[in-house]
């Protein structure tokens, strides 16, 4: 009989009672997110995101197909969230809780609708043959934080992850292997990461990255998804206690700084990556990859 | 704990010699949780930890740390209200087991008059009274042969910590056990503490510092698998703090 363990009153009171007096359980700031790990497999596209006891897995995939018949030109790309029940007892497969369903949708808003990946760049031949790419999240362990430790996923995933390059005679197309090619990178044109607010004393106190104990005594949360150039991509609130627009503002002000210091982590964990795989430094000359 | 007690690992026969020899009389062998006996003479284990014998009681087990709690008769344990009924409250053990039901009468000085009232999601700190497969575990907060409550009831205020089951019963076998955080910390704070075998540990230290300190510094002493040395060591350092 599986399902969520609800936090009890004792627990409750206590992180309120500790909220009061400026301490949060694990000792941090209120305004730091627990520490993060990022490390890539060893295809291309895997991205293993780990935020404190949090751990979430995205994963890449591309194949061919024909495009929707109103987007000619456009490639397919389609997320694909999967919570494990080996994470969290309530999770049941087949059966997606709220929790599922508002991280769907915010990573649809916050990826896919603010055109982070040109799905222009996918198409091979307008109406006949697109890529299809498709972005697995796995959610391993679930200690709250998962919608930023999603977004993370995804974007590392998505800029780690490399195509296979197509050959187009007339209407005939050939992917290239990995043997006879060097995959090609996607065309990102901008980075939408995720900081979701928590907010406690009708929007007195907020939290950046809530692990599970204090998201289950949340009034309610605030997402902020933006790029590092601080344009908000979306901003979501959840909860039945309102926010003043100042706190708000301050948010954003809270969010960009957090953003751009995982955008540079992100760069900088890619770059140790490409380092690695660079062996002899023969990658430069392999590329396929036209100069813009 | 000694650190020289064999290591098992499943499948393993124990032989003989590393048996508990019975002191006086024809005590018959027990086997504890991690041992089965394979008619006619053969021991063998089912899962990996520490062999432990004890003589006096003619007595063998394995300790080993496992990561679901299965509820088991007489075990001390904290449990989450879930709902209430006429007769008795469903309680959470732990998410993964079904509802264990506390009867109303089951508290010390209980009657059909004044019945315990308890908001759903508070804290008791029971004993198991029966556990098997078929029926869901019951449990109890008085000694059944006097009716005294015995430290057990309902838990008021304080915060509870996750610890690992091996954490917990190394906690509640006292001196056996090996963990001298606890001690160490009395010597110089104040707190109250309660241990469930399902990994939860409660802690009330009357403010919210003394509270975490207490936690946090068995937390760690779980997680990093401290020795006396280390143990003494987080204690200093949360008396530091402190």
């Amino acid at each position: 009989m599986p399902r969520e363990a609800e936090i009890s009153v004792n627990e409750r009171e206590f992180i309120q009672q500790a909220l009061r007096e400026n301490t949060r359980l694990d000792g941090r700031a209120f305004d730091t997110f627990r520490p993060l790990e990022l490390t890539f497999g060893d295809e291309y596209g895997v991205a293993d995101v780990k935020l404190g006891k949090t751990r979430v897995i995205a994963r890449i995939s591309v194949e061919v197909t024909a495009p929707l018949p109103e987007r000619k030109f456009d490639g397919v790309f389609q997320i694909v969230t999967e919570f494990s029940p080996m994470a969290s007892p309530a999770f049941e497969v087949g059966r997606p809780t709220d929790a599922e369903v508002i991280l769907a949708r915010i990573l649809e808003k916050a990826i896919r609708r603010s055109n982070a990946l040109d799905t222009e760049s996918l198409c091979i031949i307008a109406g006949l043959k697109v890529f299809h790419l498709r972005a697995d999240v796995h959610i391993i362990d679930h200690d709250g934080g998962l919608i930023d430790a999603s977004c993370i996923a995804v974007m590392a995933a998505l800029q780690h992850f490399r195509r296979p390059d197509v050959i187009v005679e007339g209407e005939k197309a050939t992917v290239l292997s990995v043997r006879e090619r060097e995959p090609i990178p996607l065309s990102i044109l901008h980075t939408p990461l995720c900081v979701t607010f928590s907010y406690y004393e009708e929007g007195e106190i907020f939290l950046v990255d809530a692990n599970l104990a204090e998201e289950q005594v949340r009034q309610g949360e605030i997402i902020i998804t933006m790029n590092r150039h601080g344009e908000v991509c979306q901003i979501a609130k959840y909860g039945g206690a309102t926010v003043d627009a100042l706190s708000l503002l301050n948010c954003n002000n809270v969010a960009l700084e957090k953003v751009k210091d995982m955008s540079k982590f992100i760069q900088e964990r890619l770059e140790a990556d490409a380092k690695r795989r660079d062996a002899g430094g023969l990658m430069a000359e392999l590329s396929a990859e036209n100069d813009r | 704990m000694a650190a020289t007690l064999p290591v098992v690992l499943p499948g393993d026969q124990i032989s003989p010699s590393s048996l508990p020899k019975p002191t006086k009389g024809n005590k018959p062998l027990t086997l504890g949780p991690g041992l089965q006996h394979i008619p006619p003479n053969t021991i063998s284990t089912t899962i990996a930890g520490a062999l432990v014998t004890d003589a006096k009681k003619n007595a063998a087990w394995v300790e080993y740390n496992s990561g679901r709690y299965t509820p088991t008769a007489g075990d001390l344990v904290i449990a989450t209200i879930a709902t209430g009924g006429a007769e008795s409250f469903n309680c959470t053990i732990t998410p993964n087991t079904p509802y264990a039901s506390l009867p109303n009468l089951a508290f010390e000085g209980a009657t059909r008059k004044t019945r315990p009232q308890l908001a759903t999601n508070s804290l008791v700190y029971a004993r198991i009274l029966t556990a098997n497969r078929d029926t869901a575990p019951e449990l109890t907060c008085v000694d059944p042969s006097t009716g005294k409550s015995e430290g057990l009831g309902p838990l008021k205020g304080g915060m509870v910590f996750k610890i690992s089951l091996g954490m917990a019963r190394r906690l509640l076998a006292g001196r056996k056990g090996g963990v001298t955080v606890l001690g160490g910390l009395s010597e110089k704070i104040g707190f109250e503490i309660a241990i469930g075998r399902n990994g939860v540990l409660w802690v009330d230290g009357g403010n919210v510092k003394t509270t975490l300190a207490v936690g946090k510094a068995v937390q760690e002493v779980d997680e990093h698998a401290l020795g006396p040395e280390g143990q003494k060591k987080v204690v200093s350092k949360v008396l530091r703090d402190i």
